[in-house]
């Protein structure tokens, strides 16, 4: 990466949605939203910038399932966290081939959520066993499951974060 | 070695390798396609254990959880309490007193010798080094007691609170500690003699499984095995979480990414780890073990993500929180999961006693890849 601005600038000319975060708060620097038909070309745009994938994964919220990505940087201490909407029994695109280690990442989401990941070489079941493909176990049931707005950072007053926390960030700052 | 090898049609056959096999140290089984010696195709089969250990998290209250984040990497339990109890507070803006971070610190680190102990003995067992493993367990013994003494438990601790720790250190506690790290240091040279300037050892690990600055990239690998291969990346360093901006220590790192690199950078981050050990003593502070914390901590509504370095790699638990207690979803990425996946690019065209040489140095816990 060759410097912030230039990733983030390199990020905006995408046109996915991108915003700084609280990182005492969040535990990530910058917070992503796409479109499905985004994914590779940002995973392309990752991988550029030399991150390297944390996870994939999803989260079950009404309207649709949102595939997440982290991703941070082995020089930079810079987390991205990027999600992307897929509606139920649509398909995303993978990203197996541009980031390797996601091959199980998206194998473990199709797993726990019946995620269909389109391109994938070999989209069996990992983490269950075969009888279970269907069983989707982190699917929420229609009385648990939860509006987008509900789970959404309200930006409310933060509270104080951890004092030792805090402290850790200023002296990193300093050096 | 042979990385093509001379493959005539119908020739290769395959052979299973677990899910009972001493050298994958666990439930795992890896279907090889195997041509002769020769490794083809190394595909790990995983879910021998698999817990659903997210769909538990996503269940109950959040405080509730804290035992089951003992039980995925039971070799190196506390790191993972303390990503747990380290995201709890940041969602809920929980205040953690000094004292009960420096504990943290202390108790962690030496979690970590403790684990690099077993996998040192386990790993030279693997290559038929019977020996240090004697050694290495009788030196991670004495951790065990000392952590028994003050947590309750020699391995699957549940031991760090929200807001702190269950109980503060004793004396003796202290003592022991301050003991141990004295007969620790006495101890890295009998290794060195015995294991590392072993002619047989350097020859079974230099050169096998050479891990990339980029592939470790593509497939996230963390932690010793992307040290060894160079790479100067630790949590503790970059994103430096509880209190370990406030010691001094190194990042050992290796330089051609093979075997025999983690076995050094693994044994040279036990010393580093006996360090902020000993500067956590020192500059101990006095005050509360355990802060204010509420008995029923809501999450609030928005997502968070904390990483921590296990003695494996980077551990990353994100949640979504929506109000309540219990979380909406949590994620829990394990180190050892990426780590482990790199095995079929690895191991391609590669002799099969290499292969159990790789998968030796990469520390593997099932129970936390399988979750």
């Amino acid at each position: 990466m060759k410097s912030m601005n230039q990733f983030v600038d390199a990020l905006k000319r995408l046109s996915v949605q991108i915003s700084e975060v609280d990182y005492d708060r969040r535990g990530y620097h910058l917070e992503v939203s796409m479109a499905d038909n985004q994914v590779r070309e940002f995973a392309k745009a990752m991988l550029d910038n030399e991150f390297y994938l944390v996870f994939v994964t999803a989260n079950h919220v009404k309207p649709a399932i949102e595939v997440v990505y982290q991703f941070a940087h082995f020089s930079t201490p810079c987390r991205v966290c990027a999600r992307a909407c897929v509606a139920e029994g649509e398909k995303i695109s993978t990203i197996s081939d541009i980031f390797h280690g996601a091959d199980w990442h998206e194998r473990e989401t199709k797993d726990f959520f019946g995620v269909n990941f389109e391109g994938h070489p070999n989209l069996k079941p990992l983490l269950l066993a075969e009888d279970d493909a269907d069983l989707k176990p982190l699917l929420k049931s229609e009385k648990m499951l939860k509006n987008v707005e509900e789970i959404r950072w309200q930006g409310e007053k933060p509270a104080k974060p951890a004092a030792a926390g805090k402290q850790a960030e200023q002296k990193a700052e300093q050096s | 070695m042979k990385s093509e090898t001379n493959t005539q049609q119908n020739q290769s056959f395959t052979l299973n390798m677990g899910p009972q096999h001493p050298s994958t140290h666990g439930v795992l089984q890896v279907i090889l396609e195997m041509d002769g010696e020769y490794v083809l195709d190394p595909q790990p089969v995983l879910g021998y254990i698999h817990r659903m250990h997210e769909k538990m998290g996503e269940s109950r209250p959040c405080r509730k959880f804290l035992p089951n984040t003992g039980r995925m990497d039971y070799v190196c339990a506390l790191p993972f309490n303390h990503g747990y109890v380290g995201l709890i507070e940041r969602a809920a803006g929980i205040e953690v007193p000094p004292r009960a971070e420096y504990i943290r610190v202390i108790t962690s680190e030496l979690n970590r010798v403790a684990s690099h102990l077993l996998w040192l003995g386990a790993f030279l067992l693997d290559l038929g080094a019977f020996t240090p493993i004697m050694y290495s367990f009788d030196d991670r013994e004495q951790i065990l007691d000392i952590l028994e003494e003050i947590t309750g438990s020699r391995l699957t601790y549940c031991y760090f609170r929200p807001g702190g720790v269950y109980q503060d250190i004793s004396d003796k506690f202290i003592e022991g500690t301050r003991a141990f790290i004295k007969r620790m240091r006495s101890r890295f040279s009998i290794y060195e003699k015995l294991v590392a300037t072993n002619i047989i050892f350097i020859k079974r690990a230099e050169g096998v499984g050479v891990i990339s600055p980029d592939m470790a990239r593509r497939y996230g690998v963390t932690g010793p095995l992307l040290r060894g291969s160079g790479i100067s990346y630790d949590i503790r360093k970059q994103e430096p979480y509880s209190v370990y901006s406030d010691f001094d220590f190194d990042v050992p790192v290796g330089e051609n990414g093979d075997s025999l690199d983690r076995y050094k950078v693994r044994v040279q981050e036990m010393e580093q780890s006996l360090r902020i050990i000993e500067q956590a003593l020192d500059k101990l502070p006095e005050g509360p073990y355990l802060g204010k914390a509420p008995k029923k901590i809501k999450l609030p509504p928005g997502d968070s993500s904390f990483s921590v370095e296990a003695a494996r790699g980077e551990l990353a638990y994100y949640l979504v929180g929506d109000g309540s207690e219990i979380p909406y979803r949590l994620k829990i990425r394990v180190p050892s999961y990426s780590n482990l996946s790199v095995l079929p690019e690895l191991g391609r065209g590669i002799l099969l006693a290499d292969l159990v040489t790789i998968m030796g140095s990469f520390d593997l816990v099932i129970p936390e890849i399988d979750r």
